[in-house]
Order: structure tokens, then C-alpha cells, then sequence
């Protein structure tokens, strides 16, 4: 047992998790599989605004700057605090992860709100999912963003759950769940990069 | 007798039984599951050209040549849909069955099966019937093929929730199992699968582009995780099968 | 372990139920019901000037119904607690539920197939709006035989506790009769019983919210009851 093979074998096929690795391996495959279906979407978007640079740049100065820079700082000020909670974990600190949990979840929250109030916005300006092409990408993009942060917050849900109960896996779950918000984190900040920055 | 509750002891534990003896009735659903999604790829591909899809941008009179330069392959391919179909009850009752070795409740496995029954019809069936329909009669008015061609590729990208509250399902039990029947990464992929369905609603909205139903993002990227996901699936099937304990026959 | 399954599955209908209900309230075509007396002009205005709204409410609604099986799911492993002489309802009650589902989801895929190319022949909208509408509302053969078996397990359950009371089986019987008559909004364009009537849609619909509804409270009882249950025999419980 234990050669590099047998490892995959027990992780990947067997789907043996006493090694605390395999616990964060599948949480990995997760986080790296996400990531690059993230950017065969960035990839497709690219390769139709390099065909229509104007209408891109045009339909770009629509968006609200202010309410994504919010949500970059929102969702950064949540993935610290989400890296505190794990470094809580690992001393034992159940009531701080509790607090610190919480309180991202909160943020994440929060995210949620703006995102929605920015759509809102967007929508009673007249500018939809048909509206154009940038449009297209816009809504769906963040979408499926947003969707991810949803999934996020369950998971934080789950997260407490089992630290109230006691969980003897809580340092594990922890680690995977903030694994998962930083990856929702990097994507949003990648997406904001490419869709309100990008000129 | 040993309590009668649904917790099945994990198969690590038990005596080592990585075979496929003893094991017949298994062994054969999984080759017929093989067997129809291998037909299943080649009655959609090459034999009727369904997959991929044409665009929902083409004219009338391109939608009509599509029909009836490719009315031998529908009918062919379609007509052998008609009873290879049954392969997709096969394959949803094998992996809902795995399912019920989880230590999780059989109501996963029961919400596994009706969701893929609801996802069998308007999902594939549909499709398939439509494309049926349009080159039975040579002077099919070309309106009415236009009608058909629109509810074959909708019904067939565009059935989401079935293929979702599936998806969903099947990643909730596969995570809160205690046995392994599978791993865990594999409901990971399966909540990739959500997020495919989820891209795939806007093709009721494009004739074109990304998000149609012929898109980069809503067919060719939905398709490939889709074929990632079954082939895990079909294999990790594999595995838990050999893995099962024999149970004794009485 | 059953219990959080249950739990989940009650969780999934409550959240997507309501979004549900406000893709009902979206959907221009419901509040009023569409005629189906409205001529093919009419039909084809329509969807030209609505097809936003339509879209957007049907494509929620093509995410969200089937997200209710699995609490059709919880009743059918609540109709195998219950003392009958064996557990057949619950599969019969499984099968009509997946049946029922699949005709929703072909009810919904109709109305995005006539939004999605609203320029087409006004026949063929009127068409596939015939089929949309007809589709939604006749088959009720599936909700009536799934109460049946609900009912008659209820009825029949010797549990000195019975998973439901008997109110359950009356209410499941009630529904069903009511919800009867709307297989004739096949056959008529009028009145009551046409699918934008009294009968076929106010009541019928009205009857299925308050079903989900009231099923949805009876079922975290008995999820209630089953976790007591658990609690003090463990190995009492049929699997």
C-alpha cells in the first residue's frame, strides 16, 4: 500500500478518506475542475469580445463600477475572515470559528444583496440578457457566480451545523470549505477584473 | 437477525470481495447501461446528426434540407432509440440501486429514479419523436418542420429541472454517505452538472452565439462535463460493484 | 439519517415551491388565464409582445417543478411506515408521481417552444399553446391515483399511532374528486370547465397549492414522529 498509485486508486476509486489529504484532495478536485470550466467560459468570452472590442467597451461603461468594487471588498474582507476561522479551527477555537463563520456568511450575504440590487439596476436601464452580446456574458456570468456564492453560504450552513454537533471532522470541513470560498473568491475577482475593468 | 434498519455495514469492512462473482445480475445491468450510452453516442452522432446540433438560426429552407438529406439516418437511429430506450430505465435502476447500499435513506434512491424517468421523456424521448415525425411524410409542410426541429433541440437541451433535482440528489447522497460507495469527488462533478443546467436556460432566449442551444457554452461545454460525469459515473459503478459484499442467498 | 433525507427533501419543496408560486404570478398567461377562445391573432400578439415574461417565468418553472419529487418521495417512504398488509401503495404512489411530474415538465417545455420563435405561422402558436394548456391541466388521471393510494394507506394503517390521521385520507380523496372535472378542459372552450374556468384552473390550482401546502406540515410531523420514534427503538424501525 502507500505508493503513489495505491493512493490515487484509494482516493480517486475507492474514495477512502482517512488520510486528511484525500479529505482536501476531493475538495481540490472540486476547486481545480471549477476553476478551469471558469475559464473555458473567460476563454469563450474573450474570444467574442476580441471580435467586437467597441460594442464591449461600450456596453461595459453601462455597468456599475461602485457596487462591484463593493462586492471585491465584501468578498475579500470574507475570505480573511474565512482564513481566520480556519487557523481557529486548527487551535480548537470552536466559538471563535463559530463567530468567524458567521460573520463571512454574513458578508456573503451581503454580496448577494448588492449583486441582485446591481441587476435590478441594469434591468429598469433597459440593458437585459438580450440586450447584447456583453450583456449575455454579464448576466450570466455573475449568474453562475452567484450561484456559486449561494452554494457557498450553504456550506457554511453545513459547516456550523457540524460544529454544533461536534463533529470529530470539523478542522477538516473548515479547511475544505474555505478552500471552496476562496476559489468563489478568486473568480469574482478575476470576473471583475475582465468584465468592468478590462478596457 | 440483525437489526432491519437501513445502515448497511461499509464494504471495507467486510471480508475483502473485489470480484464480479456472485455478482451476475449486476454485472449484466452494467454492461446493458455500457451498451446503451455507447448506442446512445452513436444513434445521436453519427446516425442522426441530432448532436451537435444545428443552429436554431437557420432558415426554413436549410431546416428543410437538414430533414430530408438525413431522413434515412433519423429513421434508422431513432427507430432503434424506440427500443434501446428501455437501457436508460436499466441504467438509472443500477445506479439507484448502489444507491440504496448508501448509509444514507432510500429516498435519495427513490428521488434518483422518477427524476430520471420525468428527464427520460421530454428530455430524449421527445426529441427523438419529433424528429420522427418530420420526415415520416415527404411534404411535410416546411412551417411545420421548422416547429419540429424547435421542439426537438429545446426539449432536449432545455430540460433542466429533471436533469437537475437528478444532479442534486445524487451529489447530496454521495456526500453525506458514510459507506463510499462512491467518492466524493464525483458529487462535485455532479454539482458541476447543476451548473450546466443552469447555462443551458438561456437557449429559450438565443438563436445564436454562446448560449444557444448550439453554443459553446450551453451545448459543447455542457456535453463534454456531461460526458466527464458519465464516465465516471459508469466506471465508479463498476468499482462499487466489485467492492459490494456477496450478499448470501437464502 | 432518514430523517435529514426527509428533511432536505421538505427544505427543497418549501424554497423552490415559493419560487414557483412567483414564476405562477410572472407568467402573463395565468393571472388572467388565457382564453382559449382568443383568436390566432390574439394568440400570436401574445407571445410577440410577452415573450420577456413568458421566457423568464417558464424557464424558472422548468428548473423548479421537479425539485417537488422529492418531497412526493418523503410521503412515499411515510406510506411504507404504515402498518398495511404490504408496502404496494408506495410504489404504485412513486410511479404516479414521476408520471405527474413528466407531464408538467412537457406542459412547460410547450410554452417556451411557442415563445422561442414568436413569429411563427399563428396557426402553429395557436397550436403549441393548445398543446401547452391542455397538456397543464386534463391529465389529472396521475394526482388522482397517487391520493388514491395515499388515502386507502391511510385508511388502512393499523398503527396503534398512525402515521397520518385519517383526515389526511379524506383530504387526499377530496382533492382528487375536485381536481377530476379538469380533464374536460380537453373538450371544452368555455365556461367552468375550459382550461381558464372556475373549475379546470381557479380550483384545480388553488386545490394543488394547498395540497403541497398542507402535505408539506403533515409531513414534518410524521418526519417528527419517525425521529421520536427512532430515539426509543431503534431497531423497531422497518427499513
Amino acid at each position: 500500500m502507500n505508493t503513489l498509485w495505491d493512493r490515487f486508486e484509494g482516493v480517486m476509486v475507492r474514495g477512502e478518506e482517512d488520510d486528511r489529504i484525500a479529505g482536501d484532495f476531493n475538495m481540490w478536485v472540486f476547486v481545480l475542475g471549477d476553476l478551469v470550466i471558469f475559464g473555458a467560459y473567460f476563454v469563450v468570452f474573450m474570444v467574442h469580445r476580441f471580435h467586437e472590442p467597441e460594442l464591449f467597451r461600450a456596453s461595459q461603461g453601462h455597468l456599475n463600477l461602485l457596487i462591484a468594487t463593493l462586492n471585491t471588498i465584501v468578498l475579500l474582507t470574507s475570505s480573511q475572515l474565512v482564513a481566520r476561522a480556519v487557523h481557529a479551527a486548527r487551535q480548537g477555537d470552536d466559538a471563535a470559528v463559530r463567530r468567524l463563520i458567521t460573520q463571512a456568511g454574513g458578508l456573503g450575504a451581503l454580496f448577494v444583496v448588492l449583486k441582485v440590487t446591481e441587476w435590478v439596476i441594469e434591468i429598469s436601464r433597459g440593458y437585459t440578457l438580450p440586450s447584447d452580446e456583453f450583456f449575455m456574458f454579464y448576466f450570466c456570468l455573475t449568474g453562475v457566480h452567484l450561484l456559486h456564492v449561494l452554494l457557498g453560504l450553504l456550506i457554511f450552513g453545513v459547516v456550523l451545523h457540524e460544529i454544533r454537533q461536534g463533529s470529530g471532522r470539523r478542522v477538516t470541513l473548515v479547511e475544505a470549505g474555505a478552500t471552496y470560498w476562496h476559489m468563489v473568491d478568486v473568480i469574482w475577482v478575476l470576473l471583475f477584473a475582465v468584465l468592468y475593468l478590462l478596457r | 437477525m440483525s437489526a432491519t434498519t437501513e445502515t448497511r455495514p461499509a464494504p471495507a469492512a467486510a471480508t475483502s470481495t473485489d470480484t464480479l462473482e456472485g455478482k451476475r445480475d449486476l454485472s449484466i445491468c452494467w454492461w446493458i447501461t455500457v451498451v446503451f450510452y455507447g448506442l446512445f453516442g452513436v444513434i445521436f452522432v453519427p446516425l442522426t446528426r441530432l448532436m451537435p446540433p444545428p443552429g436554431p438560426d437557420m432558415s426554413t429552407a436549410q431546416i428543410t434540407e437538414y430533414f430530408q438529406g438525413n431522413r434515412t439516418g433519423i429513421q434508422i437511429g431513432f427507430v432503434v432509440l424506440m427500443v434501446a430506450i428501455g437501457g436508460a430505465a436499466i441504467a438509472a435502476g443500477l445506479i439507484a440501486y448502489q444507491m440504496t447500499l448508501m448509509s444514507v435513506s432510500k429516498i435519495y434512491a427513490y428521488s434518483y429514479i422518477t427524476t430520471l424517468a420525468v428527464g427520460a421523456l421530454p428530455g430524449c424521448l421527445l426529441g427523438a419523436l419529433a424528429f420522427l415525425a418530420a420526415v415520416f411524410r415527404a411534404d411535410t409542410d416546411p412551417e411545420v418542420l421548422v416547429l419540429l426541429y424547435d421542439v426537438a433541440f429545446l426539449t432536449f437541451v432545455g430540460s433542466l429541472g429533471c436533469f437537475a433535482t437528478n444532479y442534486l440528489v445524487f451529489a447530496v447522497a454521495v456526500l453525506q454517505d458514510r459507506n463510499g460507495i462512491f467518492p466524493r469527488w464525483l458529487a462535485y462533478v455532479a454539482i458541476w452538472q447543476i451548473v450546466t443546467e443552469v447555462l443551458a436556460a438561456p437557449v429559450f432566449v438565443f438563436r445564436s452565439g454562446p448560449f444557444a442551444w448550439n453554443g459553446v457554452i450551453s451545448f459543447w461545454e455542457g456535453t463534454i462535463l456531461f460526458g466527464i460525469f458519465l464516465g465516471a459515473l459508469i466506471r465508479l459503478s463498476r468499482t462499487a460493484i466489485r467492492r459490494q459484499p456477496i450478499e448470501a442467498v437464502a | 439519517m432518514n430523517i435529514s433525507a426527509q428533511s432536505i427533501s421538505l427544505w427543497l419543496a418549501a424554497v423552490f415551491g415559493t419560487v414557483l408560486v412567483a414564476a405562477f404570478v410572472l407568467f402573463p398567461g395565468f393571472l388572467p388565464p388565457m382564453s382559449p377562445e382568443m383568436s390566432s391573432g390574439e394568440v400570436a400578439e401574445f407571445y410577440a409582445e410577452n415573450k420577456t415574461w413568458i421566457r423568464t417565468s417558464m424557464v424558472v418553472f422548468d428548473f423548479c417543478c421537479v425539485m417537488l419529487l422529492p418531497l412526493f418521495m418523503v410521503v412515499v417512504h411515510h406510506i411504507k411506515r404504515m402498518r398495511t398488509s404490504t408496502d404496494v401503495f408506495a410504489y404504485c404512489y412513486l410511479s404516479a408521481a414521476a408520471s405527474g411530474a413528466t407531464i408538467l415538465a412537457i406542459a412547460n417545455l410547450f410554452w417556451l417552444i411557442a415563445a422561442f420563435r414568436p413569429e411563427r405561422n399563428p396557426e402553429l402558436l395557436v397550436l403549441l399553446n393548445d398543446l401547452a394548456w391542455i397538456t397543464f391541466t386534463a391529465p389529472v388521471g396521475m394526482i388522482i391515483a397517487q391520493n388514491l393510494c395515499l388515502a386507502l394507506a391511510v385508511y388502512l394503517d393499523q398503527r396503534p399511532d398512525p402515521v397520518f390521521p385519517k383526515w389526511v385520507g379524506h383530504f387526499n380523496i377530496a382533492t382528487a374528486v375536485l381536481t377530476a372535472p379538469a380533464a374536460c378542459a380537453a373538450m371544452f372552450k368555455s365556461g367552468p370547465l375550459a382550461w381558464d374556468g372556475l373549475i379546470s384552473f381557479w380550483l384545480r390550482l388553488t386545490l394543488f397549492a394547498a395540497y403541497i401546502a398542507v402535505m408539506f406540515f403533515m409531513l414534518r410531523r410524521a418526519m417528527r414522529h419517525e425521529a421520536l420514534e427512532l430515539q426509543r427503538a431503534p431497531e423497531l424501525v422497518p427499513a
